[in-house]
């Protein structure tokens, strides 16, 4: 064995002591190694549930028993921490281009879609609406958004899944009824004047709405949307407008990090387990949208048959409209400008 | 001990506090550096001492040659302007510091404390703070403390500049008293022309780091060497 | 520290009762509305349900658990690291006069400056895979980033203020010819610092320590940015409180928070225990100074 550095070495022996303290007093020490998934703001019931049937599922099939550790932020600081070195085994973010970030910098592959099933899609979402009890502003659709007096609660595009999928329903929304782009244009600028507040993430933004009580309207995540009346009885309701964005949150796995922890089986196994019934019924009773259609026909009073546009309606794919609609000096930076 | 002081120079920064001094003070002697105010004398007493550098020149010890020697390893008493007594200890222990730092047993320390707070007739006071000390009590102890560990030279800085007058006038020849007692050799700075006069037996006038003057007190009333000494020594009072 | 010599007696008195009531009681307003009944009310929200429902919240879940204890470790090797530095800095600045100086004692201040979150991400993009050290780090299998030395090292920035700058006027008051005549008395360097300066500045270093470790347990910005927001793992106390109060656990947020809100109540209580011992301390040293002074 060659001489190490000194300096790595004591560094070794510095930051040796912090896992020896630090780990031991969560789970059990598995011996089938630790998953990380680092998703987005909204999912942590979702993947607590998931993985609570997969660890024992796991274990049964192969005899090893692991752990899975969560990261929840918005989603786009979450791929932004992936490539600062937070060492996700698998990520399950709100948006490609958050995903493909990862591969455009050598984390994850090409061709990453094609290697799981339904192109990496094992359940999709929509943007709906919340509102105060009994609907006191009247808001059916979208346009009733852009009325006056009525407040907004959305998180901020640049950072979060949920901001952007909501921006591109509303841009959606108006030329899927045969708007123009000028048209589609005033509407997101007139809706972005009536939102006070832009949140990082979708959490940041329902506690905004539901907790803190401001604003009359709060697009944000189906599944959110129901969480969220759930926390307070009596208090909110669900609007459902006529049409929305199809959402697809892809998952994928890390690449890079799997094989250097040498967790790439497992990975795999983790996210093939969101194809099965069982977990598609999980998914279904979290309120995200199953890609098994038989399943989701039993949930149909939770998840509305609902006009859901792809992306494709409105841009060439999710690349194109990040590019189009996100990137620094496109559309969002030249209709937004914040009101403090 | 006898101290020899050879061209020593000190800046600080663009200021020149010693320009090549040179100085001898025999053994036993007590010497005194009068001077106004940033005329050096603190700065030659500090660098005599080993609290300072010097720029150039060398400090000799009798044969000795202590001028890159710490002032730990030099054995000097030096009693500051202020006392600069630990203010957490108390008097006895604050004289016995140089003896516990250089491990003496309890048994020894204890009758070699006794007898210099016999020396600068302080008994009974063991137990007492600082704080808890007049300013003349307070000097005694920064002296018996300047002496526990049989200092080569004693080096006074201001001795008596921060006691009022009564006191000070006691000090002084009590202080010359004590002096003739323990035969030590002594540099004290003063700007004080009346207490360098009177306590000295030589003295050293400065002025703008340099020496204007070395003489007895006699000597320097009855010929002046320069305008300054002249001047700083003001009217002479012939009745000492 | 603030050592008042005297207050100035008032010369309010004058003023028309009505100023002097009214003033009284908006003061008295703000502080019940802003500082006491948010306090108090974080206690009844932990305790509303009771005592055995408190402790499941603050026991029962090991993600919570974890944050409790993770807090415990971040805590004392930042407030260490920043004691030792605290006390070698405050001394070489006030014992010194060397180029540079003034600039040290400028950057000192500086994470008091800078925005937290802002510290993080200049932790991030230092040892982050996209950064300068990150890739090194990774190859020699190191992790600082979304892990707990990460933590410790931004927790130690944005604390690392607090010692000092305590601690330098302490030194400044206490002033070096006490150390100096230790060495003239033949002292070494260890033996002056034991016996003469460590009483001396002790009672300072106590009081820049506590407040050291209060901000230390309680930092969420910085922390936030490079932690990862890795479940049981690398959420302290003040990122649970956010996740729970997020995840609608409100009584295990307000359990977590009532944890940080004793702790610094108890801060609050030494560092008014302190302020009592160090103003008794400076009447001390004021009273040997005016001896002093007398000619």
């Amino acid at each position: 064995m060659t001489s190490k550095n000194p300096l790595v070495v004591v560094l070794e022996m510095l930051l040796g002591l912090c896992p020896l303290l630090g780990v031991g007093c969560g789970q059990a020490n598995p011996d089938g190694g630790e998953l990380l998934n680092v998703s987005y703001d909204p999912t942590r019931e979702l993947w607590r549930d998931i993985n609570a049937r997969f660890i024992p599922a796991y274990e049964q099939q192969t005899g090893r028993r692991i752990s899975i550790e969560q990261s929840h932020a918005s989603s786009g600081s979450q791929a932004r921490a992936v490539l600062d070195g937070l060492e996700a085994d698998v990520v399950t973010l709100a948006l490609w281009s958050d995903t493909d970030a990862l591969r455009k910098n050598g984390l994850i592959k090409d061709g990453w879609e094609e290697r799981l099933p339904n192109h990496a899609l094992a359940y999709y979402s929509t943007i709906v609406f919340v509102v105060r009890k009994g609907n006191p502003k009247g808001i059916k659709d979208w346009p009733d958004l852009i009325k006056p007096g009525v407040e907004i609660i959305t998180p901020n595009p640049k950072t979060s899944g949920n901001g952007r999928l909501s921006f591109l329903a509303a841009w959606g929304a108006v030329r899927r009824r045969g708007g123009s782009e000028e048209e589609a244009r005033r509407f997101v600028t007139e809706l972005y004047q009536h939102t006070p507040v832009l949140d990082n993430g979708a959490r940041g933004s329902t506690t905004t709405f539901a907790q803190k009580k401001i604003g009359d309207v709060h697009l944000t995540w189906e599944n959110e949307a129901h969480l969220e009346v759930a926390e307070t009885p009596g208090e909110l309701e669900i609007v459902y407008p006529s049409l929305s964005i199809r959402a697809e949150p892809f998952v994928a796995v890390v690449d890079a990090n799997v094989d250097r922890k040498g967790t790439r089986a497992t990975a795999e196994a983790y996210l093939q387990f969101l194809y099965t019934e069982e977990a598609q019924h999980i998914l279904a009773r979290h309120h995200y949208r199953p890609i098994n259609e038989a399943v989701r026909k039993q949930y149909t009073a939770q998840l509305p048959d609902l006009e859901l546009f792809p992306i494709t309606a409105i841009a060439a794919d999710w690349e194109d409209a990040q590019k189009k609609f996100f990137a620094n000096g496109a559309i969002f930076d030249s209709i937004y400008k914040p009101s403090r | 001990m006898s101290i020899t002081v050879q061209n020593i120079s000190k800046r600080f920064g663009s200021f020149t506090a010693l320009d090549n001094v040179s100085l001898d003070v025999p053994s036993g002697g007590l010497l005194a550096l009068l001077g106004p105010s940033g005329s050096g004398k603190t700065t030659l007493l500090r660098i005599i001492a080993g609290l300072e550098v010097p720029d150039e020149g060398i400090i000799l010890y009798g044969d000795e040659e202590v001028t890159h020697r710490s002032v730990r390893e030099r054995n000097v008493g030096f009693v500051f302007q202020h006392y600069a007594l630990f203010r957490h200890m108390s008097v006895f222990e604050n004289v016995a510091f140089a003896l516990r730092v250089r491990g003496w047993k309890q048994e020894r320390v204890r009758q070699r404390v006794g007898e210099l707070l016999h020396l600068v007739r302080l008994e009974g006071y063991e137990k007492r703070r600082p704080s808890q000390l007049s300013g003349g009590q307070r000097q005694r102890v920064a002296l018996a403390r300047a002496l526990a560990a049989a200092p080569r030279v004693l080096l006074l800085d201001e001795p008596f500049g921060a006691l009022d007058a009564k006191v000070r006038q006691e000090l002084r020849q009590w202080l010359r008293l004590l002096h003739r007692q323990i035969h030590c050799t002594t540099v004290l700075v003063t700007h004080d022309q009346e207490e360098a006069f009177e306590v000295a037996d030589r003295v050293v006038v400065m002025n703008d780091g340099r020496i204007e003057q070395v003489g007895s007190p006699h000597e320097l009333l009855q010929q002046p060497a320069s305008d300054f000494v002249m001047d700083f020594l003001g009217c002479p009072d012939y009745s000492i | 520290m603030q050592h008042n010599v005297k207050p100035t007696r008032s010369t309010s008195r004058g003023d028309p009762w009505p100023v002097r009531w009214g003033l009284t009681l908006a003061a008295l307003a703000v502080l019940i509305v802003l500082v006491l009944v948010p306090v108090v009310n974080v206690f009844y929200q932990a305790l509303e349900r009771g005592l055995a429902a408190y402790w499941h919240n603050l026991f029962g879940d090991p993600n919570t658990r974890h944050a409790i204890l993770l807090t415990l470790m971040v805590a004392p090797p930042a407030v260490l690291a920043n004691l030792v530095f605290g006390v070698a800095c405050a001394w070489a600045v006030t014992r010194f006069r060397f180029p540079g100086r003034a600039i040290l004692l400028t950057l000192i201040d500086l994470p008091f400056s800078v925005s937290p979150v802002v510290a993080g991400l200049m932790f991030v993009l230092l040892f982050g895979m996209q950064g300068y050290f990150g890739p090194w780090l990774r190859a020699h299998g190191l992790k600082i980033i979304f892990a707990t030395p990460g933590l410790i090292l931004v927790t130690a920035f944005v604390t690392l203020p607090f010692v000092v700058r305590e601690l330098v006027p302490v030194m400044e008051a206490v002033g070096p010819e006490e150390d100096e005549a230790a060495v003239s008395l033949g002292a070494n360097g260890w033996q002056m610092f034991w016996r003469v300066t460590w009483p001396n500045i002790r009672w300072g270093v106590l009081y820049g320590v506590i407040l050291c470790n209060a901000r230390a347990m309680g930092e969420f910005g910085a922390v936030y940015v490079v932690s990862g927001h890795i479940a049981g793992r690398t959420d302290t106390m003040p990122l649970r409180v956010e996740k729970l109060f997020q995840e609608y656990n409100t009584p295990g947020a307000f359990a977590v928070a009532s944890v940080l809100t004793f702790l610094a109540l108890v801060t609050l209580a030494l560092k008014t225990w302190l302020e009592h011992r160090e103003r008794q301390e400076i009447a001390e040293a004021l009273a040997s100074t005016k001896t002093k002074e007398k000619q």
